[in-house]
């Protein structure tokens, strides 16, 4: 009741002060109608009727002037920003279709963009929680490849110089196996030194950290003893007050849990959580096939505090003067005298690692950076769009904005309303944008994680995230508010008053910035599109390679005998065993043994010598290897292509026999067949086997879809003794059709039954070609996606503007018809209009794509980055999508009837 | 304010004074201090609300009052205003002007004030 008797007296209020071109503010309207409403109350308790108090308040409000009262006599608090925001969001309430569009379209916008910086910020710029970053370095050197893995004996040459640092560690990365046998069960570690904890600046929270005690075989004092992070503790233990002392099974040994991490640590590397923390001494303990002083064994980072104010660079310069000394201490003796003298000259360098260690950043920073720049022109285009919208609705208020300045408003103020507006806006967008980026950014890191890879990111707020949105938000407002805080600061007093709502007065301005606007746009579309069109046709190239064998349907057990106590001669013979176990059940159509399986991300090598070959340098040398049972080509459908099989006779005291691929025989042999000719390592050491081609396979992909088929050599397992007996195989089992899902637990059981102690992972093959494919899959996920979103923005752009166009040229429509023009001309003329804007945007985009095409060419596969077809194809779409924004206004203005429009002028 | 300007200001003056006076005992809203003036005055004097408004707004543009809105359980949201120290150093300036004003009248012109 009360309320409506408010609303009441402000809504006459207003409507006086309007009367005599007043205006009042919020609280002034609000304090006169509170006053009227107390005297028509406070009538009424005097005894009067309804109508009289009504007219005792009315006389009241019509003996008043307001002349004192429209001074403005009142500081706002704020300086009046309070009110400028009411205002401005008065009005965004006042066009709730307009302010939905906007706000939607900022929250993708300036959301896509918070998330991809989210990603950048903990990937790239992020400093790692530890004590002074910047004072970090990592251990590289000048190989082409950067080398940044060592062996355990460089590391204890470089930790006998303390003179060089404030601290080191060393650390390998491990996923350790957490099953007591069978099927394995694993956790994200590492093997480290004691230095890590006093080099980081980052004890455990609970608990002891590991000393160099504890760092020995088979441990110290508490045996053998691991630190596990916070995110472990909670997950496993339930974060249990008394972990600290309890047993955790790493690779079916016990270890006594001493330290538990704190919240934020995450381990060296980014973009890995580390789990469990096993001091390096324990390696050879959980590793048996595994020696520490092997001097060819490069599974170790270096990371070393620099001494203080020292740079990277003065730091090096001392490591460099040991470096002969740590060189010729460690140097592989087996080693070809090529490669020795390589070793001993490739300069050791520190390099600044305040951003920690990451194989991710390597792989997505560019990735990452190409997104976030398509972001970037998405949320351009969306500013595009909302300035049009916001400039089509700044001409409908220029009555509003005249009546303003007629009352003394200045233009100054008449801007800053519009920017209020804006930004109001833009805030809308931002704080909806905020929540879009953090589903994004942690929907985004999913993806990245794969079986064998679990992406960790640290994603949470800090200040450069808060930077970067508040940032874009507030040049996002500038953006957009600029052109129609303009547009209201050029209306005349009272101009707008006298031709209000018809005149074309003052429209051509907004048209040629609209025009503008549109250009660029279709412009930028373009490019998006391009981009698009690009990642997803390399996505698809990828997807569709024809790898040179069938994966689906093949499911991948891994089998290690690390820890299963059988003699390195005989592990070949139980994994035969186990493979002959898994080929007899049900539902296994072949079971085939192999060392490496195709896109694992594993990869082995060698550099070769072809009888009869021709003349290669040294690099052209290298061919992968791979051991595979006889089973293994039919298992994974790859043609023999000529000679034959290996056999069970090809065995350990059988001549060694090799089978090669096709690419093999290009390379070696300049594509002379193969058969026949017999392999070595290059150079020959003293002893060296030579292996006989007897087959020829037809040529698949091996570690990566993008590499170039490379030479393969297969040769069989059962003659592996002769040269690397593993303690870890791949069974690749093909399944009958409909089979796959129920085999793990009867290959479990199968090969339990041969030996209990083997652990075992299990994958189909098809996830493991799948995950190979992440990087290209998210890249053409992200722009196609965007690229669409850019040209749905750009298509409703262009029909906005042009609707407007012909709704404000009804009248000269309407007369033209009237005079006899055709509706075909009519579409003709707004078509022209459309086809000259969009034609201009796709020549500028197509020059814009053709510049920009050679910062994506890496990311490309199989295509010219200035592929011609891309180019007209998204040029074609844009014309589509522009014929389409165009037609529908241009229908509309031939269907328009000049009497109607006649009578209405 | 010298004397000549108190008698130049004195009919403007009477309305602010008379505002500044009912302030100087509690915080009051606009409707209660057109009533008060009413009744005080027994209807003698009467404000236009809006010249009332227009005379606060002014004083709180001084500084020597402020307003402040105030929202009571079970009533109409109001505005109250509340005189400052400044409104109050004024106040006690002006009625001594007004009163050495009134003596002056008194002796002039035989003129007596209640």
């Amino acid at each position: 009741m009360r309320d409506r008797q408010m609303r009441h007296w402000r809504t006459l209020v207003r409507e006086r002060a309007n009367r005599e071109w007043r205006e009042l503010s919020l609280d002034v309207v609000d304090e006169l109608a509170c006053h009227l409403a107390e005297l028509q109350t406070s009538a009424i308790s005097r005894g009067a009727s309804d109508g009289e108090a009504q007219q005792i308040a009315l006389d009241a409000l019509n003996s008043a002037s307001f002349l004192e009262l429209s001074k403005r006599p009142r500081a706002r608090p704020g300086g009046g920003y309070v009110h400028d925001v009411r205002v401005a969001i008065r009005q965004l309430i006042a066009t709730p279709v307009v302010t939905t569009v906007a706000a939607l379209s900022l929250a993708l916008g300036i959301g896509a963009n918070t998330a991809i910086f989210s990603l950048v910020n903990s990937l790239v710029l992020r400093t790692l929680p530890a004590k002074e970053p910047k004072q970090l370095a990592i251990l590289t050197d000048t190989s082409p490849q950067s080398n940044d893995s060592w062996t355990y004996p460089i590391w204890r040459e470089v930790l006998r110089r303390p003179q060089l640092f404030d601290g080191a560690f060393a650390w390998g990365q491990r996923r350790f196996d957490l099953a007591g046998g069978g099927v394995a069960e694993f956790a994200d570690g590492i093997y480290t030194s004691p230095g890590i904890f006093d080099t980081l600046g980052v004890l455990p929270a609970l608990g002891r950290a590991f000393t160099d005690a504890d760092d020995r075989p088979g441990g110290g004092q508490d045996g053998p003893v691991a630190v596990i992070s916070h995110a472990f503790w909670q997950r496993r233990f339930g974060g249990a007050a008394d972990t600290i002392g309890r047993r955790l099974t790493l690779e079916r040994t016990p270890f006594t849990i001493v330290g538990i991490m704190p919240p934020d640590f995450f381990g060296p590397d980014v973009g890995r959580r580390v789990d469990i923390v096993v001091p390096i001494g324990m390696v050879t303990a959980l590793q048996q096939d595994r020696n520490l002083s092997e001097r060819d064994w490069w599974w170790l980072s270096i990371m070393l505090r620099l001494r203080n104010g020292q740079s990277a660079e003065q730091a090096t310069t001392a490591l460099r003067a040991l470096q002969p000394q740590i060189r010729s201490a460690t140097l592989p003796l087996d080693w070809p005298a090529i490669d020795r003298e390589r070793y001993l000259k490739d300069g050791l360098t520190l390099v600044p690692a305040a951003t920690g260690n990451s194989a991710l950043r390597t792989r997505y920073q560019r990735p990452l950076f190409t997104i976030q720049i398509v972001v970037v022109l998405v949320l351009l285009i969306a500013c595009a769009n909302i300035a049009n919208l916001l400039l089509a609705r700044a001409t409908a208020r220029r009555h509003e904005w005249s009546v303003r300045l007629a009352l003394g408003a200045s233009r100054w103020r008449l801007v800053r309303l519009m920017m209020t507006e804006s930004l109001v806006l833009s805030l809308i967008g931002a704080g909806l944008g905020f929540l879009v980026a953090r589903w994004g950014s942690q929907l985004l890191v999913q993806q990245l994680s794969t079986q064998t890879n679990a992406v960790f990111l640290d994603l949470s707020v800090d200040w450069r995230v808060l930077g970067f949105t508040t940032g874009i938000t507030v040049v996002t407002a500038l953006l957009f508010g600029t052109a129609p805080a303009f547009r209201a600061a050029g209306v005349a007093p009272m101009e707008a008053i006298k031709d209000q709502g018809r005149g074309a007065g003052g429209d051509t301005g907004r048209m040629s910035v609209a025009s503008t606007l549109i250009v660029a746009q279709v412009a930028l579309s373009v490019l998006l599109v391009v981009a698009a069109a690009l990642f997803v046709r390399t996505f698809e190239k990828l997807a569709r390679l024809d790898l040179g064998f069938d994966p689906t349907g093949v499911l991948v057990v891994s089998m290690s005998a690390e820890r299963a106590s059988i003699e390195p001669a005989q592990r070949v013979a139980v994994f035969e065993r186990a493979r002959q176990a898994v080929q007899a059940l049900p539902g296994v159509e072949q079971a085939a043994l192999s060392f490496v399986t195709p896109l694992s991300g594993y990869a082995w090598g060698n550099r070769l010598e072809v009888s009869g070959g021709v003349p290669l340098t040294e690099s052209a040398r290298s061919a992968r290897r791979n051991q595979v049972s006889p089973e293994f080509f039919e298992a994974y459908s790859q043609h023999l292509v000529a000679g034959r099989n290996f056999t069970e006779r090809d065995r350990d005291g059988a001549p060694l026999v090799a089978i090669v691929n096709q690419a093999f025989a290009r390379t070696f042999l300049n594509g002379a067949n193969p058969i026949g000719h017999t392999l070595r390592r290059f150079p020959v050491g003293a002893g060296e086997a030579s292996l006989e081609i007897v087959g020829v396979a037809g040529d698949a992909v091996y570690r990566r879809l993008r590499e170039p088929i490379p030479p393969t050599v297969y040769s069989p397992v059962m003659q592996s003794n002769a040269e690397l007996p593993s303690s870890e195989y791949n069974l690749s089992v093909r399944a009958a059709a409909g089979s796959l899902p129920l085999l793990p637990r009867s290959i479990a059981d199968a090969i339990g039954g041969v030996n209990q102690d083997l652990a075992l992972t299990f994958r189909p093959l098809s996830d493991q070609v799948s995950a190979s494919l992440t990087q290209e899959r998210i890249v053409a996920m992200l722009s196609g996606f965007f690229g669409g979103l850019a040209l749905l923005l750009a298509g409703l752009g262009l029909y906005g503007v042009t609707s407007y166009a012909v709704s404000r040229r009804r009248g000269e429509i309407g007369i033209r018809m009237a005079l006899g023009a055709a509706p075909e001309s009519v579409i003709r003329l707004v078509l022209g209009r459309v086809s000259a804007l969009v034609g201009i945007g796709i020549v500028a985009g197509a020059g814009l794509s053709l510049w920009a095409a050679q910062f994506v060419s890496t990311l490309l596969y199989g295509l010219e980055p200035r592929d011609p077809a891309t180019l007209v194809g998204s040029a074609g779409v844009l014309a589509a999508v522009g014929a389409i924004a165009g037609w529908l206004p241009a229908r509309r203005a031939s269907r328009i009837d000049p009497a109607e429009v006649l009578r209405d002028s | 304010m010298g004397l000549a300007g108190a008698i130049g200001e004195a009919k403007k003056g009477a309305g602010e004074l008379v505002v500044l006076a009912f302030l100087d005992d509690e915080p009051r809203h606009g409707y209660e201090l057109t009533q008060l003036i009413e009744e005080r005055s027994r209807g003698a004097l009467t404000f236009n609300f809006a010249s009332l408004y227009a005379t606060l707004y002014k004083l709180e543009e001084r500084k020597w009052i402020q307003g402040r809105w105030v929202e009571k359980p079970g009533q109409r949201r109001r505005r109250y205003y509340r005189i400052t120290a400044e409104g109050r150093e004024v106040l006690a300036a002006q009625r001594k002007e007004w009163r050495q004003f009134f003596e002056l009248i008194r002796d002039l012109a035989g003129v007596t004030y209640a």
